[in-house]
């Protein structure tokens, strides 16, 4: 019973999830009407043909007059063998319309983790270092200020000062620039700024709390009588075993985020990625969208959590794998 | 638990003589009176009062009540006799707590806040008019604010240089509609308030029962009813709200109901972890020695000690509900028919470039309301919990 034997029973358990979220995000869309079919039903009805006869078409066409249990094995083999659909509204598969979108939230997805991770820890450790000084009051009000603005509205407003009011960055985001080119840097500073700011606050909390228990710590003053340079105390004394507890929180943490604060930003920033693709499938009702982003975003929590349980339980060596 | 025996040994103890077995406390009487006459209420609205007449219309109140108002009345009588009575039975407690409290400045100031929003947000509506459409008023300006002639039609104050200046008849400007933007803040409260109270009730009961239930069974029950709060933690819950709404239409009910629904792994987690922890104590073990059953030792002994984290953890998941209520709002995709926070700011993003106060007012005063919460949080989980470390904030 180690640690192969745990990690087994993780991911296997990765799976159960995952697969228990299909099943309900099916049961969701299949207890509800169907859009397209009513739809479909409106149209025949504004051009005099039989409402009832067009429903019926429509949900032939998307094979909705199979049985149930029939339709639901169709849909978790579609979604496990990646067959997630066809888009009504951008005529392209539904892996496909993903796939370019993901394109674009990279692009901002990934200055921002590595900021939030770089930054987060060692400002923590810096409040720390100097508790109740003013510094550490600037930070933990920085941070108390970060998670407590909306996303979207801190997004409006700087867009409004520095978009609209200054003119320093552009209102639309432009598609047509290459991903490294200085105009790509200066249109996703706003987003990556708003991102960085609304989850660095956490970071930075749990890293100050953390590292001031070790601050005290027997060890580091042994290190401290030592002689050992104060760098080299915070670097490898206090910000190694802080680390441990951040890390697990800190994965699960930010994917979270990622989904939810995605959607709104890429929406006030007009940035036509994942959450945008989401939020237009909605608008224009293309039910396969909707469900492929969904699946696409539970999935990348689900993956989230796993890796932070391993992680914790890699780093952590006091953690018995037993009782899991 | 060696309680469910037939106590005839020597050593048991008659708790009815003592009188502390399940006497009923002013608090139950309390909440068993006001529920009753909720309930008698709630079957008048249903079965007398004909569908579209509003409630009250025998006593001349012309509003009518809704499913959410009973729920959200229901967890203002929960609050006030299991909240704030308390605090007044135990003064003593209370000012030792009022001591701790006070020396978090920003947290007092954040309690003084909520306690406006609470108090205007329940009975301001009872005294100020509701915002109504007056196209002639549209795009108002705030006091101290002043905006270009050509987007007002009526100007209510001066016009200076060809632009109108706010005056204190629409203090913090008018919508496009010529809302009146001070009141639809001060009816937006009382949606707040609903959204906080009902959410956070669903969160408590939910939480708490599965949280006791799993620490006190055991065995497969705590293993299916955790494995079911992990899934539920690794559901993106904002993806959830979309595809539930998307397939349901977002009324104030629902997404009520679907925060309360969908939020309580948390509670529920602290909860068991407290309860596991605490069943080890030696109180406990005493209590127990001492022939207590275990709805009582869960009751007076196991909630009351997990309450400062359900607090705490509370007081961190109201912003959130809050939150996620005005992103729905903004994408277009809450319940329109509710003078909400954020149907207000998603109403002003077309008009920013020129009538900002739209969106910026309702936004610094859910900014307010979410810091608030977030200062109280951790003012309260210095304050109640002994143990934790004190951090002071100011």
């Amino acid at each position: 019973m180690g640690l192969g034997w745990y990690i087994t029973r993780r991911v296997a358990w990765a799976f159960v999830v995952t697969f228990v979220i299909v099943s309900i995000t099916w049961g969701l869309l299949a207890a509800s009407p169907d859009p397209q079919v009513s739809q479909a039903a409106t149209q025949a009805a504004l051009q005099g043909g039989n409402p009832a006869e067009a429903q019926e078409r429509a949900r032939e066409l998307r094979g909705l007059d199979a049985p149930l249990y029939q339709r639901y094995i169709d849909y978790v083999t579609g979604v496990y063998t990646l067959d997630w659909g066809w888009s009504q509204t951008r005529n392209q598969p539904v892996t496909e319309a993903i796939l370019d979108a993901l394109y674009y939230t990279i692009q901002y997805s990934i200055p921002w983790t590595v900021l939030v991770v770089l930054l987060g820890p060692l400002v923590g450790l810096y409040s720390s270092a100097n508790q109740y000084s003013w510094k550490d009051h600037a930070a933990t009000g920085f941070a108390f200020f970060g998670y407590a603005i909306p996303n979207f509205f801190f997004g409006i407003i700087l867009l409004l000062i520095f978009g609209v009011q200054l003119g320093w960055i552009p209102v639309i985001y432009n598609t047509d620039v290459p991903v490294f080119s200085v105009a790509n840097a200066i249109q996703l500073a706003m987003p990556v700024f708003v991102l960085v700011t609304g989850s660095i606050g956490a970071v930075m909390r749990v890293s100050r709390n953390e590292s001031s228990e070790f601050m005290q710590a027997d060890f580091v003053k042994t290190a401290k009588a030592k002689g050992v340079s104060q760098l080299r105390i915070y670097g490898r004394h206090v910000l190694r075993p802080t680390m441990v507890p951040l890390s697990t929180t800190i994965v699960g943490y930010l994917l979270f985020l990622f989904v939810g604060s995605s959607l709104l930003v890429e929406v006030v920033f007009s940035i036509p990625g994942l959450g945008r693709l989401l939020y237009r499938a909605i608008i224009a009702q293309d039910t396969s969208v909707v469900l492929g982003t969904t699946l696409f975003f539970t999935f990348v929590a689900t993956v989230g959590n796993l890796i932070q349980d391993l992680v914790y339980t890699v780093l952590d060596p006091r953690i018995n794998f037993d009782d899991r | 638990m060696a309680t469910d025996e037939p106590s005839t040994r020597f050593d048991s103890v008659d708790w009815e003589e003592i009188g502390g077995g399940r006497e009923l406390t002013t608090n139950f009487i309390g909440v068993a009176v006001s529920v009753g006459a909720l309930f008698v209420l709630v079957l008048y609205d249903v079965f007398v009062v004909p569908g579209d007449t509003p409630t009250f219309a025998a006593v001349g109140w012309g509003y009518d009540v809704t499913g959410l108002d009973w729920l959200f009345a229901l967890s203002l009588v929960l609050f006030g006799f299991y909240g704030v009575l308390p605090l007044y039975q135990n003064a003593r407690m209370t000012r030792y707590y009022w001591r701790e409290f006070r020396r978090n400045r920003p947290a007092v100031a954040s309690l003084a806040f909520l306690t406006a929003v609470f108090v205007i947000g329940l009975l301001g509506p009872l005294f100020i008019p509701s915002p109504t459409v007056d196209l002639f008023a549209k795009y108002q300006p705030p006091v101290g604010f002043e905006v270009a002639r050509t987007y007002v039609i009526n100007c209510a104050g001066p016009v200076v240089n060809g632009a109108c200046q706010g005056t204190w008849q629409y203090p913090l400007g008018t919508t496009q509609n010529g809302r009146d933007i001070f009141r639809m803040i001060v009816y937006g409260m009382q949606v707040t308030m609903k959204l906080a109270f009902v959410a956070t009730l669903i969160v408590i009961v939910i939480g708490t029962a599965v949280g006791t239930v799993s620490a006190y069974m055991g065995g497969m029950v705590d293993e299916v009813l955790m494995r079911y709060v992990d899934i539920q933690q690794s559901f993106p819950t904002l993806i959830l709200y979309l595809l539930v709404v998307y397939t349901y239409g977002g009324s104030l009910l629902l997404l009520v109901l679907l925060f309360g629904l969908f939020s309580w792994e948390g509670t529920a987690r602290y909860v068991r972890s407290n309860a596991l922890a605490k069943t080890e104590e030696e109180y406990i073990k005493a209590v127990q020695l001492s022939g207590a059953s275990v709805y009582r030792v869960i009751r007076r002994h196991i909630i009351p000690n997990t309450t400062s984290s359900i607090v705490t953890d509370l007081t961190l998941l109201i912003p959130g509900f809050l939150l996620a209520e005005a992103q729905l709002a903004f994408l277009g995709l809450g319940d329109s028919t509710v003078p909400s926070w954020g149907q207000l700011i998603a109403a002003g993003r077309s008009d920013l470039s020129f009538a900002p106060w739209i969106t910026l007012m309702p936004g610094f005063v859910l900014f307010f309301t979410i810091l608030a919460f977030n200062f109280l949080g951790d003012a309260l989980l210095d304050a109640i919990n002994p143990e934790a470390q004190a951090e002071a904030e100011s």
